[in-house]
């Protein structure tokens, strides 16, 4: 096939294109020209947009799955279990309204940007995502998917069809805050997600990441270590255990100090939000 | 009357509807062709050779001209000092335009810009204020200086000293319409161009240079602009000119617009500074005197910077009658994008240095800082004219004083001072007094958040410093229907100078304001005009208009009062009607009967502000016609541990004369007041040590949005006329309410101030993550 | 490539390069200048357009994505002799200076209007569960997508206020 643009109607017939060379996914579109300069496209594009099977939620026994071309207003408007708070938050951060009607969940994790919105709540929620090539499907934790910035571990021929998370995920109740000069329209300067789950005062489950302080969002598992078993407190989460688990940039949206000191204050607001 | 009436826009419902033509809309003939920029990718160095053989072989490219391919001036600059459409040996910035493509459509032309390659011997860059000192790289051959009085006894003298430093950011325009422009070839190698500019003589002169011609061979027209804030007062020169080079070259029309990351990499910003001060005052805070170093950083050519500089200087003294002041000004060469007009032109960061001194002092004096800056203001002066104010004598006879002469540190007297009554007024409408107080006990009982608010005001000279420029005309011609045909040399960019002068034209007449028809800006119908800037487009314009319509009005006066057997002195102009004797005619008969009748129903109109002279290298004269005023009240509450905050409300009382349209002015008070509070607040301008720009993209450069404005937000007009004769004592408003933003930024130091001891001396812009380091600062 | 746009109700046939966003379509092959480009980058929503009565960046999407969907733009609403209640609202309350974002603001202002209807929440809405009303600071909220440079916020703000107050959408 040598045509510059194909939109076929099954995941079939995409994996067939893909698997004959290489090729541009699109869906939202919203981080396509933003990525490729100046809208210079080479090559071939490929648009999953009209493939059925690919957007939705479903919510079964096992967890949930998220099919990749599901939008950021499809999320925000779902009816999701508490622990999602934190993703259906995000969803209403990404951009602004007319972005959010358009970018997709697959697409915010394959832009693989260190500020993408999704991924911190997505790694609280122990989020795995799935792969598909025309022979077969495979499964990643969402950590090891984004292996930098824009950077993943997809492979040629292959699409994400959807993101799971597993039913012990969803547990809890999430939160998601955000910082930034301006909160929309702007890729923030730090962002932090939390999962939380209390049986009779005590923390069972605490999941907390950081995004837009490194090269990619990361659990900040020390901490985590830290609030399980005891009452939940913000007041256990110290500048220093989390600056530990970051390596923050300095770049034009602010120095590393200043991020690595506002995470530690929004993962305590979040810790302490939760709840409320 | 229609002047005073809260009209909408001319164009409101084109707007609405999407039928408002911008350059770029205008549809193309076929066969239109389109222009880019190759640009230069080094801050500094020796062009040493131009490889374009892959541009030339690009897909759609039709032809590629570099500087030497260039047919006549290779110049746009807007100064004295030339500024080449194409760098020759030299380039000054990265961004600076090193070739033009012309290609079959847009796309073509920026696809193949990116392929030439520049062989550039790089030179040492000199990019910040610091670079430039250490390298003496400056325009102008030291600093200006204008002073009165002995400032370094002054303060040697007085009971308390102080100094600081203030880092002022620049600021990107953001005009929501790019630069555009259009040129159209026509027969015997005139040309028609479509810019999106303020100032189309200043596009007409550029374009006739490029081509060769006369100045009568290009017409340009200005429909209107996507916003212009000053950016569009020189920057569209490159632009223009080029298309017209092209259409020359082809003979085909030529278009050419910036896409939104090319704009802001290559056009300049507002100028960023660096102001030292040290100031002596007594216990009270009342300044002895103040000594201002003002650095501005021009970057690599001379554009406006001079002007711009200069009017930072006569605005050091804000509202202040300081006995002794000097300002000492160095304009500073950087490679950088040419800092150019933005919205106050120089004005708001001088402003932005007394305030911060008075800020300064309150602080160091223990006061309330709007007590200070009372104690400092001008004296208001009582009307004088006789007849229009108040009374003389008796009980309430006046003190000496107040008509002892106050001046500037400029030598200009200061005769229409009405600051301390504005600013009364104002403290009782924004409850300033119990709210200052409510503010300082919440701050007492919350640690995480801090409140702060801050009064400040804006008293703004209103002309263009270089005076020769302090002049309009307008064409009007009243058609046999009776309609109105009107035109000046001013550009509508959304301040709605467009509705305000067809009201003034319709009030001449006494007709109502659809009658009028309001047309493009067009250099072949009126001549010479100066930049739509300085605030001063419907002053200018409004004038050059009315003395047309009255010309046109008399000869009308005149035929009906013949008739009539009446005194033409007598005629009145009401209603639609014509008012001679006892009779009433209806104004479309009078216009038809003049008609036949052989009467001139056609005039042009002149104006030129008087009383203005200025002497720029003495610092000596008067700049301004008079000063327009305003003042404003923030609230702002800070997170002190994140740094961010939100404007919580903000009060303003604006003085524009009699306005001539409230809904508008009101619109501009504002939208001023936004962008100003952006300027100093989320606004951040950032390069990189290469000098790249690395903020210009609007992802990364922060403009305020609809969620951004306080949330209580209540702005008045001061009703008081215009002391000087203005068209209809109304005063100008553009720029002079951008300055009311300065109470965002102070009143952020004032919650900052809260947090600890220490003097806050935050920067400009106020990013959240400078508040969260002079929190840190004030604790420490 | 061939595509089909039906745009305010009129299918249009298309020849276009697959790389021509639905922006360039309207503006440069079906003469829609309407519709502005203010930053095409997704940022400034002056682009702002109704796909399938949801609003988008139309300088962020592909024409050739969107044959057979219904594409609405500020040409189809009403005219300047016979405006309709948001643009009537929009001149009156003096939204707008320059005018360039003003068709953007307006479309994705009916968007919005719709969506609040809908009961889709916004970032401050204090529930995600129940309906959420229509604050003034609800507005402001739900149109952050859409810059304005001259800062006209405030008439925006209140054009749509009245139209939410004339469609009976009750503020709390």
């Amino acid at each position: 096939m040598t045509e510059a643009y194909l939109r076929p109607d099954t995941l079939d017939e995409a994996l067939a294109v893909l698997a004959d060379g290489e090729t541009r996914i699109a869906a939202g579109c919203t981080d396509l020209f933003a990525a490729t300069a100046r809208k210079i496209l080479p090559g071939r594009t490929l648009d999953i947009s009209r493939i059925p099977t690919l957007r939705g939620i479903l919510h079964d026994d096992s967890g949930l799955t998220i099919g990749a071309t599901t939008t950021w207003t499809d999320i925000a408007t779902a009816e999701l279990p508490p622990a999602c708070r934190g993703l259906q938050l995000a969803a209403r951060e990404v951009g602004g309204p007319q972005i959010q009607n358009r970018g997709t969940i697959a697409g915010n994790l394959c832009n693989a940007s260190p500020a993408a919105d999704g991924v911190p709540p997505l790694l609280t929620l122990d989020a795995q995502v799935v792969l598909r090539t025309k022979d077969g499907e495979r499964s990643l934790p969402l950590d090891q998917f984004l292996t930098g910035p824009r950077r993943t571990a997809r492979e040629a021929g292959e699409i994400v069809v959807a993101i799971r998370v597993p039913a012990e995920a969803l547990e809890g109740a999430g939160h998601f805050l955000k910082l930034g000069a301006r909160r929309h329209l702007v890729i923030s300067i730090a962002m932090v997600a939390v999962r939380v789950s209390l049986v009779e005062g005590i923390v069972q489950q605490a999941a907390v990441a950081v995004g837009a302080c490194g090269p990619v969002a990361v659990r900040l598992t020390q901490l985590e270590k830290a609030l399980v078993g005891q009452p939940l407190d913000p007041h256990l989460v110290t500048d220093d255990l989390v600056a530990q688990a970051l390596s923050p940039i300095d770049d034009v949206r602010a120095d590393a100090p200043y991020r690595a000191h506002a995470s530690a204050e929004l993962v305590r607001r979040a810790l302490a939000q939760v709840t409320a | 009357m229609s002047v005073a009436k809260p009209l909408p826009h001319d164009a409101a419902p084109l707007h609405v509807t999407g039928q408002a033509r911008y350059v770029d809309d205008i549809p193309l003939p076929k066969g239109a062709l389109h222009l880019a920029f190759g640009m230069s990718e080094e801050a500094h160095g020796r062009l040493l050779a131009l490889d374009l053989e892959a541009v030339k072989t690009a897909p759609g490219v039709v032809a590629v001209l570099a500087a030497g391919d260039l047919p006549f001036a290779n110049d746009v600059s807007p100064s004295p000092s030339p500024e080449p459409l194409l760098a020759t040996d030299t380039v000054e910035y990265i961004g600076q335009p090193l070739f033009l493509v012309i290609a079959e459509s847009h796309l073509a032309a920026r696809r193949a810009a990116r392929l030439g390659l520049a062989e550039i011997a790089p030179l040492p860059a000199i990019l910040t204020i610091d670079d430039a000192i250490a390298a003496d790289s400056r325009f102008e051959d030291g600093p200006r200086l204008y002073q009165k009085g002995d400032a370094a006894r002054a303060i040697a003298e007085a009971e308390r000293r102080l100094e600081g430093s203030l880092e002022i950011g620049g600021q990107e325009h953001f005009y929501l319409e790019g630069q555009a422009a259009v040129a159209l070839p026509q027969e015997g190698g005139d040309m028609v161009v479509h810019s999106s500019t303020q100032h189309p003589t200043e596009i007409q002169h550029k374009v006739a240079e490029a081509i060769g011609r006369h100045m009568n061979s290009v017409r340009v027209e200005v429909r209107r602009m996507g916003g212009g804030f000053g950016g569009k007062e020189s920057q569209g020169n490159a632009l223009a000119v080029s298309c017209a080079i092209g259409a020359r070259l082809t003979g085909l029309p030529c278009s050419m617009r910036y896409d939104r990351d090319d704009d802001m990499t290559i056009t300049g910003k507002r100028h960023d500074f660096r102001i030292d001060y040290r100031v002596g005052f007594d216990g009270k805070g009342r300044i002895a005197g103040v000594e201002f170093v003002q650095f501005c950083r021009c970057g690599w050519s001379m554009d406006l910077s001079l002007p711009v500089a200069d009017r930072a200087m006569l605005h050091a003294d804000n509202a202040y009658d300081i006995p002794h002041m000097r300002v000492e000004s160095h304009r500073l060469k950087t490679n950088t994008q040419s800092a150019t007009a933005f919205r106050g032109f120089g004005g708001p960061q001088g402003m932005l240095g007394i305030e911060r001194v008075l800020d300064h002092v309150a602080h160091s004096v223990g006061r309330d800082p709007a007590e200070v800056r009372t104690l400092n203001f001008y004296r208001d002066v009582a009307v004088r004219s006789a007849g229009s104010g108040k009374r003389f004598g008796g009980a309430h006879s006046p003190i000496r004083a107040e008509f002892e002469t106050q001046t500037t540190h400029y030598g200009m007297p200061v005769e229409d001072f009405i600051l301390n009554g504005m600013v009364e007024r104002l403290r009782e409408t924004s409850d300033y007094s119990s709210r200052k107080a409510a503010i300082s006990k919440w701050n007492a009982s919350n640690a995480l958040l801090k409140k702060g608010i801050s009064l400040t005001p804006v008293k703004f000279g209103i002309s263009f410093t270089l005076t020769h420029l302090n002049q309009a005309g307008a064409l009007v011609h009243v058609y046999q229907d009776s309609s109105i045909h009107l035109n000046h040399g001013g550009t509508e960019m959304g301040q709605g100078l467009f509705q305000k002068v067809a009201q003034v034209a319709a009030s001449r007449f006494g007709v109502g304001p659809e009658r009028v028809k309001i047309t493009a800006t067009d250099t072949g119908k009126v001549p010479n005009t100066s930049a739509t800037a300085a605030s001063s487009g419907s002053d200018l314009n409004g004038m050059a208009v009315q003395v047309a319509c009255d010309a046109i009005r008399d000869r009308l006066a005149v035929f009906v009062a013949e008739r009539a057997q009446a005194d033409p002195g007598s005629v009145r102009f009401e209603d639609n009607e014509v008012h001679v004797g006892s009779e009433r005619i209806p104004f479309e008969k009078v216009v038809l009967d003049a008609y036949q009748a052989r009467v001139s129903l056609s005039s042009t109109g002149f104006y030129a502000t008087p009383k203005v002279q200025w002497d720029r290298i003495k610092g000596q004269g008067r700049p301004f016609f008079y000063f327009a005023y305003g003042a404003a009240v923030s609230e702002v509450v800070i997170d002190t541990l994140t740094g961010e905050y939100r404007i919580l409300r903000t009060d303003i009382l604006h003085d524009c004369g009699t306005s001539l349209n409230p809904a508008i002015d009101i619109g501009q008070i504002e939208g001023g007041y936004v962008q100003g509070a952006g300027w100093l607040t989320t606004e951040e301008l950032v390069w990189d040590d290469k000098g790249r720009l690395r903020t210009h993209a609007p992802s990364t450069y922060k403009i305020p949005a609809c969620s951004d404005r306080p949330e209580v937000f209540n702005a008045a007009l001061w009703d008081g006329a215009n002391r000087e004769e203005t068209v209809y004592r109304s005063k100008a408003v553009g720029e002079p309410p951008l300055m009311l933003g300065i109470s965002a930024f102070l009143a952020l130091s004032d919650a900052v101030a809260s947090c600890g001891s220490g003097y806050p001396a935050l920067r400009a812009p106020a990013t959240p993550e400078a508040v969260l380091a002079a929190v840190r600062r004030v604790q420490a | 490539m061939d595509v089909t746009l039906s745009i305010n109700g009129t299918d249009h046939r298309l020849d276009l390069d697959p790389r021509v966003t639905v922006l360039d379509a309207l503006r440069h092959h079906l003469g829609l200048t309407g519709t502005k480009k203010g930053c095409d980058h997704g940022q400034c929503g002056a682009c702002t357009v109704l796909l399938n009565g949801r609003r988008v960046n139309s300088c962020l999407t592909l024409a050739v994505m969107h044959d057979g969907d219904e594409i609405t733009t500020i040409e189809s609403l009403g005219s300047p002799d016979a405006l309709n209640p948001l643009q009537d609202a929009f001149v009156r309350n003096d939204g707008f200076q320059c005018g360039y974002c003003t068709p953007g603001q307006i479309m994705s202002a009916t968007a919005m209007l719709q969506e609040a209807e809908d009961g889709w929440p916004s970032y401050i809405s204090r529930s995600l569960e129940t309906d959420p009303d229509l604050t003034d600071e609800e507005i402001a909220e739900r149109m952050s997508g859409n810059l304005c440079r001259c800062s006209a916020y405030p008439r925006i703000r209140q054009a749509i206020a009245e139209v939410r107050d004339a469609r009976g959408m009750a503020a709390e």
